[in-house]
């Protein structure tokens, strides 16, 4: 494959800084997250997560050698091949928790739901690309892009895996919303939305409606449904400005938070470094993301934009519903935060992400458009 | 893409960057609502949640007595409470825990159904009763060592060292005059706790290390031995004469070093609740009585010191009957004297002569030596309750009220106040503060603290305090004197009898049944060491002082002066013994075990070979001691040494024999 000289040229340093910069802090907030954990095996998380990075490195050099628009070509291909592993769940998945997420490779386990976000951003891209071009959807013309969202969301919500559902149609939505939809399909989807609610309502298990009502109200019970929720305000609140300082968390360190090492990883990170802490990395998420959607400002074709746009609602919506769900305003859904929390995925689909943002970046000269 | 749609696609890029920025605004102002404004809300709830605060008390002081034994130690027992938040079924928990404590069901299911996670269940409970709660296995049911006070010896000195509540204050007598320096410092102590209660030191968690604990223990004026040996006889006397009550005060002369006070009856300190209140008054400084012929003396100082008297001097007692301005004075049981030396009239304590002595004094002379000796105020000895009792100013005596007060009547006094002004006569004529607390030791038995013997007053002369002195020798080492049932063997002893008719409010008299009798004396009278005041109130049988009073006090002393070898030296350092565990001494025992233990046998030698007296120990000790003086001990029978018989060593290089009989039923 050759690869233009201009590409190199325009190499998007800031994307992987900004990456390895998240995920040092990441790291650094992951050791302590761990470091109150006697047993080994999950003392060891954090190394993990660094021979993760590593390979998300190898992932995200892959993802943006290659042309983006080949890569888009083959979009299809690639969404059925996650669909399929995500189907392949049902018979070899490992079930933890109470559900069928992952695939074990090799020594390996991994979590094709994942994988099928980046996968079906790429398929929408296409579809979007190919039929749409410039033209905002009717509600008829959402058929495809729907099919293409509720194959996978449908089989994750069966693992069952609501939160990971709710996003792949929040990816969805954003998408179209972008694409462009016409007035009378917007409003008629919002309507159709408005009556899915009570359905998805009887969809949900009795412990996601729990934390649907605790988001209103965490004190009704404190030490079941709500405890995640207070467990959460009280270590994030209690780091105040300055924070308790590195490994001195008190609510981390003595085990009162739940799940800190992947979902509620930013809790244990708010606790020790407060509030300075907390801008810090809303800053660099922040400066990411913006950055991503100006590489798609500068893109030179639609479907770049469309897939980086896309890849940027990955990182935004992981960030947004995760820290907003630290914070106590958005209910209890497993989200993990891009780069920091544990889980090595999540990371290696986030560094393809990134290379993708980088690879339309670096090649928006050398296209014909 | 046509520049058109580049330029709708760009401006909705940076509508979705416009809409992003302000989503992280959102989430921004919200963490500055989390952490800012109720950050030290929340950082209290973070502490209320890994924290927890406990009040460690450290174990209460020991008191020891002045050899260094145990009075009153600390011991660990078990308590059971209950989280109440962790009990399902509150009514089966509380029946089953009836069952094994005897506790009421319902009182049990109302403390258990409360809120909160801690109620106490049974607190000091036996071992056995904690195993059976334990094995009950209960949720939510849980047991805690408590230190609990323990008096070794049960009723021993109790009413000098009082008691202590369930939370370790003290109720009663030193523990309570002294609970600030026997109480050690109630702990402050941070845990940190982790989600699961597992309990961390919070230097785990960040802050600050534990404060050392430190204390000191009390040594006490108080010998175990005496004090052992006076309230045995105490209480034999008191049972003997069917008194209602009875105190002794064992006192050092020079010191003014309490060396014994009991009161009967006594009351088991480990179980203080079963006794009333009124047995557990300390009498000896609480309670004042007229006091009667034991006073008697004291008038006499003043006669003798003012002049107004001398031995020479005799008095007229007016055959048995003598009229002060319309009151007939008479002597007790009757008796009719004529022609009295003041020796006499103290010997055969008569009552017309006494007047007489003291009409020969000021008013106000001789209030001022009363009140010289103590009396009116009190003594400031370290115990509380103490009352000062009566003595009225002259400016208020009638002279009825003058005759009456110089044989003891119309004044108030406490038995501590007598042994204290009998002690200055002993003295010669220096009166000294009593005192109960000899040192404070700390925990490696070196003295913090140590208290000075306080000379409060000169009261009288020596020479008067000698010429006092022989007089009340006289009391009692002569034929006919009243106090010669006081006598010890092989020591002589001084001191004057009382027996004083109790004021009865209800016939506003005195009262013809109701007496108390006294004994106040001291020994050895040629050099006084020890004062001994006996007092029984209301005796039935024998009620004189000089019959019932007197007896005591010669017991008392005997055994003290058996005690100290008849080397009465109390100047010895006291040293704080450690040993493993005091044994509890048998309520049956006789005295002299006592004696055991701390009394060096091997002290006592003789010229030609060793012959010490073995009498009370046990045969391990005399055993022990035989080893160490190089005597060969022949035992027979078991318990305590009664009798011993001393064979000179057959040959030279042979072993002197002692052939000892041991008994059981001491005395």
């Amino acid at each position: 494959m050759k690869i233009d000289r201009r590409v190199l040229i325009n190499f998007d340093w800031a994307i992987p800084l900004l990456i390895l910069a998240l995920c040092v802090v990441g790291l650094v907030n992951l050791y302590s997250a761990c470091s109150n954990v006697g047993n080994g095996n999950t003392t060891a998380l954090y190394l993990k997560q660094l021979y993760w990075i590593g390979l998300g490195l190898v992932a995200m050099l892959v993802c943006f050698s290659v042309d983006y628009r080949l890569v888009i070509r083959y979009a299809y291909i690639l969404y059925g091949i996650s669909v399929a592993l995500l189907a392949l769940l049902f018979i070899y998945g490992e079930i933890t928790h109470g559900s069928q997420r992952w695939l074990v490779l090799g020594g390996f386990s991994f979590q094709p739901s994942e994988l099928v976000k980046l996968t079906m951003i790429l398929a929408l891209t296409k579809y979007i690309d190919e039929r749409n071009v410039g033209t905002a959807f009717s509600l008829p013309a959402l058929l495809g892009p729907f099919l293409i969202v509720m194959l996978p969301a449908l089989l994750i919500l069966k693992q069952p895996d609501l939160g990971t559902a709710l996003f792949l149609v929040l990816l969805f939505v954003s998408m179209i919303l972008f694409a462009g939809i016409r007035m009378r399909a917007f409003v008629e989807m919002c309507v159709a939305g408005l009556a899915l609610l009570p359905a998805l309502w009887f969809i949900m298990k009795d412990y996601q409606r729990e934390r649907l009502i605790m988001l209103l109200n965490p004190e009704r019970d404190p030490l079941g449904a709500g405890y995640h929720i207070i467990q959460s305000i009280i270590a994030v609140g209690s780091g105040g400005l300055l924070g308790k300082g590195y490994l001195k968390g008190t609510q981390s360190q003595l085990k009162f938070l739940p799940e800190q090492q992947t979902d509620f990883v930013f809790s244990v990170f708010a606790e020790e470094w407060g509030f300075v802490g907390v801008v810090f990395v809303l800053m660099l998420f922040l400066v990411l993301i913006l950055w991503s959607l100006n590489i798609g400002r500068r893109a030179r074709d639609f479907s770049g934009v469309l897939l980086v746009f896309g890849a940027t609602m990955i990182f935004f919506w992981g960030v947004f519903i995760n820290i907003g769900m630290i914070l106590g305003i958005l209910p209890v859904v497993g989200i993990p935060l891009p780069f920091m929390s544990y889980g090595g995925s999540c990371l290696v689909v986030l560094m393809m992400a990134a290379g993708l943002l980088m690879n339309v970046s670096m090649r928006r000269f050398v296209l014909k458009s | 893409m046509s520049r058109k749609a580049r330029k709708w696609l760009r401006f909705r890029v940076t509508l979705v960057a416009v809409l992003f920025f302000v989503l992280f605004v959102g989430l921004l102002s919200r963490a500055v609502h989390l952490q800012i404004i109720s950050g030290s809300v929340l950082k209290d709830l973070a502490e209320r949640q890994h924290t927890r605060n406990l009040v460690l008390y450290p174990e209460r002081n020991m008191i020891l007595d002045r050899n260094g034994q145990k009075l009153a130690a600390t011991i660990k027992v078990d308590s059971i409470y209950a989280d109440p938040s962790k009990i399902s079924d509150t009514d089966e928990t509380a029946f089953r825990l009836s069952n094994v404590l005897g506790i009421d069901r319902s009182k049990l299911a109302a403390a258990l159904s409360k809120r909160g996670r801690f109620c106490w269940i049974a607190r000091q409970v036996s071992p056995d009763k904690k195993k059976r709660v334990t094995e009950l296995g209960l949720e939510g049911v849980y047991t805690v060592h408590e230190p609990k006070r323990f008096y070794p010896h049960r009723e021993l000195a109790c009413h000098v060292l009082g008691f202590t509540g369930i939370d370790s204050s003290g109720l009663e007598g030193l523990e309570l005059y002294y609970d600030s320096h026997l109480k050690t410092q109630p702990q402050n102590v941070f845990w940190g706790r982790d989600a699961k209660g597992n309990s961390i030191y919070r230097a785990a968690v960040g802050t600050g290390p534990m404060e050392g604990i430190e204390g000191a223990d009390l040594v006490l004026t108080i010998d175990g031995k005496i004090q052992y040996a006076a309230e045995l006889e105490l209480q034999e006397a008191v049972r003997n004469t069917e008194a209602r009550s009875g105190t002794v005060v064992v006192m050092d002369i020079r010191t003014g070093e309490i060396l014994a006070m009991a009161n009967a009856p006594a009351y088991n300190l480990n179980a203080f609740k079963n006794s009333n209140a009124e047995v557990r008054r300390n009498r000896a400084v609480t309670d004042t009585f007229e006091p009667g012929s034991v006073f008697k003396p004291f008038v006499m100082a003043a006669a003798l010191e003012e002049g107004a008297i001398t031995e020479q001097d005799v008095i007229d007692c007016e055959e048995g009957s003598y009229a002060v301005k319309g009151r007939t004075i008479r002597e007790a049981n009757a008796k009719k004297y004529g022609l009295l030396g003041p020796g006499e009239v103290l010997k055969r304590s008569s009552n017309i002569g006494m007047v007489k002595i003291a009409e020969r004094i000021e008013k106000e002379s001789l209030h001022r030596y009363l009140s010289s000796f103590g009396f009116g105020s009190c003594t400031d000895v370290d115990l509380p309750g103490e009352v000062g009792g009566v003595l009225r100013s002259p400016g208020e005596w009638r002279p009825v009220d003058l005759a009456a007060l110089s044989f003891g009547q119309g004044v108030s006094v406490t038995v501590l106040q007598i042994a204290s002004a009998m002690s200055a006569i002993a003295n010669n004529g220096v009166l000294m503060r009593p005192y109960m607390v000899k040192a404070m030791v700390d925990e490696t038995g070196t003295a913090a603290s140590e208290f000075q013997p306080t000379p409060v007053r000169r009261v009288i002369s020596p020479v008067t305090a000698r010429r006092l002195t022989a007089m009340l020798k006289d009391v009692v080492e002569s034929d006919n004197g009243t106090g010669r049932r006081a006598r010890i063997s092989g020591v002589s002893a001084a001191g004057k009898t009382g027996t004083s008719q109790k004021f009865d409010w209800s016939l506003h008299q005195y009262s013809s049944e109701n007496v108390v009798t006294s004994f106040a004396g001291f020994f050895p009278a040629d050099d006084p060491k020890i004062t001994v005041v006996v007092v029984l109130d209301e005796p039935r049988k024998n009620p004189w002082g000089g019959v019932s009073a007197a007896p005591v006090f010669s017991k008392i002393s005997q055994h003290i002066v058996t005690r100290f070898n008849r080397e009465i030296d109390l100047n010895r350092v006291a040293k704080r013994v450690i040993e493993p565990e005091f044994p509890i001494m048998p309520a049956s025992a006789p005295a002299h075990r006592a004696d055991a233990g701390v009394f060096d046998l091997t002290k006592q030698k003789s010229s030609d070979f060793p012959s010490p007296d073995f009498t009370g120990f046990s045969m391990r000790e005399v055993l022990q001691a035989g080893k160490e003086l190089g005597i060969n001990i022949r035992v027979s029978g078991s318990g305590w040494a009664v009798s011993q018989k001393m064979q000179p060593p057959a040959g030279p290089g042979e072993r002197p024999v002692c052939f000892v009989s041991f008994s059981s039923d001491f005395r």
